[in-house]
């Protein structure tokens, strides 16, 4: 396996769902090279020396906070991450907090850190930060509530939306064949929210705002391909113009 | 194809919309603006001047291998050279915004526009592929063949194309020597061999001891899981490890 | 065949075309003052001039005149903690002259710029402005959590 895919393995597909980043962009923006052997014959071609170990927090890994978090050479400390078969809480869900001062209260997955088992509850387990006091600018700052990750596996449940109580949940499929989680004690189905298909670029597929550059869905499903016998280049010779009735020369592989 | 339509996929752009069959008529009038000119043309180097300075630009995602599928070769080498003046475009103002220490506003288009490349060409070697294996019944891609080299490791070696054949090249003779037996070579290949199963052993008592590591924090643990998880580790050796106990009276 | 691997040219044979060219070129803002008709670009070193200026009149419809080029030396610097050298990739440039009757400027890309403490009296407000607005939604129920409207 590549290094570069053993980054985006770790994060989780569910974490980066809602940035709608593609892969390549993360792995490019959260690499910090080292060393990359220069182009020409080396002893060993391509070497990169990179980082490996990166502390994965509440920091997005292709913001510049991340950066920060995670400077060269740090090595960040050893989390023991409880092995989960399948990830059953996404953007959107009603969820009970199990644990600490708001233990009891129902609230809504606002975002997934799937690479720490984490989830944060919109408004709820919050702590509370000073943030941009300044004695050069006489300024005291501003107190604000920031939410704290809970982990999954035993601070949270989701709810069951019969009764709105919280339950363990169960992975089955339907008649239609369908995957869904099922809730254990009423065997209710805990349908998936809509904000799970949520991004920063639209609320869902179907109100997205085409942008100037995009291509629109008529053009793209069009089909212009007629299949024939020959290649790429010959097809576009052929359509150029281009004749070309000199034979290749012997030439050998090996 | 009726001029018409080249024309419309002249202007395809590198982002595809999400939307099924619903026409917008404030995008078509907005793309008929925008790639229309034939003249004297640096100005395509550089972004819409709207975007100029802005905090981020929204785009679709990239175009997919599916998409590309659909498409004739004559779409997919005007699609080509759309997607090379759009990379241009992005290096340029990335460019420049870093000469100017500015932000360059969502740089994941370049990721985009590339990625859109790669399909782009894939497609096209899968149709090549196609047409030699009907034809010749050969891939005619670049042959290669795994060969062990002087050191006694393998490789896989990637062939190239001659003028003179193999008996007459003295040079490519001189430069690839492929393996025949050598004492020193057999000694190096049996410390080399050791190293890799010091590493892999490494790698197994590593994995053993987090899973010690993992019984010992999250005893309720979902156990097929971490047997999903660590295949190589056993689980019950590990349970029954003097590291995993607790300090506490049984 | 890979599109990227061409074969070898003999005399005699077919003319080797390219048809998907993965060129680069990027237009540079030049660091010394040229005369008004001469683009300079930075572009893959595999380009020869004659690439340049193909790439230029074909793709772009833009009228050559002349080319050259240079390769310019990639910086080296030093890791700042362990201190060995790093050096980037060198980089090829091309000077264009265009016809003496045309002339290009490099466009004013990020035409204000805004001083440091402007930029920190506009976070400022934002923060402030934002803390006020979340004080007035919050006005009538002190202490409900954010869900409480959904």
């Amino acid at each position: 396996m590549r290094i570069s895919n053993i980054f985006l393995s770790r994060i989780g597909k569910w974490s980066k769902r809602y940035s709608n980043l593609p892969d390549r962009y993360i792995q490019r923006a959260m690499e910090q090279v080292y060393w990359r052997n220069p182009k020409g014959i080396q002893y060993k071609p391509n070497a990169v020396v990179q980082k490996k170990k990166f502390n994965f927090g509440v920091q997005r890994p292709w913001s510049g906070q991340f950066k920060n978090e995670n400077g060269p050479r740090d090595v960040p400390a050893k989390v023991f991450l409880e092995p989960i078969k399948e990830w059953s809480f996404f953007r959107g869900d009603r969820v009970e907090i199990l644990v600490g001062k708001d233990k009891g209260k129902q609230g809504f997955v606002k975002q997934i850190f799937e690479e720490r088992n984490w989830v944060i509850v919109e408004g709820l387990n919050c702590e509370l930060k000073q943030i941009g006091q300044s004695k050069q600018r006489q300024f005291d700052g501003v107190w604000i509530q920031e939410e704290q990750p809970l982990l999954v596996t035993n601070e949270i449940a989701l709810v069951d939306p019969s009764d709105l109580t919280s339950t363990s949940i169960e992975w089955r499929f339907t008649e239609e064949g369908e995957r869904v989680r099922v809730s254990t004690r009423t065997g209710r189905i805990i349908p998936m929210p809509a904000s799970n298909d949520e991004t920063v670029d639209y609320k869902s597929k179907a109100v997205y705002k085409e942008q100037p550059k995009d291509t629109t869905s008529d053009a793209v499903t069009e089909v212009t391909y007629e299949p024939k016998l020959c290649t790429f280049e010959m097809d576009i010779m052929d359509k150029m113009g281009i004749k070309e009735d000199r034979i290749p020369l012997k030439t050998y592989w090996y | 194809m009726s001029s018409n339509k080249i024309l419309n996929l002249c202007k395809l752009l590198n982002n595809v919309s999400l939307r099924k069959n619903e026409p917008i008529v404030s995008c078509i009038f907005s793309r008929n603006i925008s790639t229309t000119t034939r003249k004297f043309d640096l100005m395509e180097f550089f972004d819409d001047q709207k975007n100029w300075g802005a905090n981020d630009v929204k785009v679709g995602r990239a175009w997919k291998k599916d998409e590309m599928r659909l498409k004739s070769n004559v779409d997919l080498h005007k699609l080509w050279y759309v997607l090379l003046k759009e990379r241009n475009m992005l290096l340029t103002m990335e460019q420049e915004a870093n000469e100017q220490v500015q932000l360059f506003p969502s740089p994941e288009r370049l990721d985009k526009v590339e990625e859109s490349m790669e399909n782009l060409e894939a497609v096209i070697r899968e149709r090549n592929k196609a047409y030699h294996e009907l034809e010749t019944g050969e891939t005619g891609e670049r042959p290669g063949k795994h060969v062990t080299s002087r050191l006694g490791l393998r490789y896989y070696y990637k062939m190239s194309e001659h003028v003179v054949p193999k008996h007459m090249n003295t040079k490519w003779q001189q430069k690839y020597q492929f393996y025949k037996y050598d004492r020193d070579v057999e000694a190096f290949l049996l410390k080399y061999n050791e190293k890799l199963y010091l590493t892999k052993k490494r790698k197994q008592r590593r994995d053993f001891n987090h899973v010690i590591g993992l019984l010992k924090r999250f005893p309720g643990m979902d156990m097929e899981a971490l047997k999903q998880q660590y295949p190589d580790v056993d689980i019950e050796k590990a349970k029954h490890s003097r590291k995993c106990r607790g300090h506490f009276e049984p | 065949m890979s599109t990227r691997w061409y074969p070898i040219y003999q005399k005699g044979g077919p003319q080797l075309r390219v048809f998907l060219p993965n060129f680069w070129m990027k237009l540079i803002k030049p660091p010394h003052e040229q005369p008004p008709n001469i683009v300079q670009f930075a572009c893959s070193m595999e380009m020869t001039k004659y690439d340049i200026k193909n790439y230029l009149e074909k793709i772009y419809n833009v009228d050559v005149v002349h080319v050259r080029t240079r390769i310019g030396l990639g910086k080296t610097k030093r890791d700042p903690g362990l201190g060995y050298v790093v050096k980037a990739d060198d980089t090829k440039y091309a000077y264009v002259t265009l016809p003496k009757d045309q002339e290009f400027k490099f466009p004013d890309l990020f035409p204000k710029v805004s001083t440091v403490e402007e930029d920190y009296e506009k976070t400022i407000k934002q923060t402030k402005d934002g803390f006020k607005d979340y004080l007035d939604k919050n006005k009538e129920r002190p202490g409900m959590p954010g869900w409480f409207t959904v």
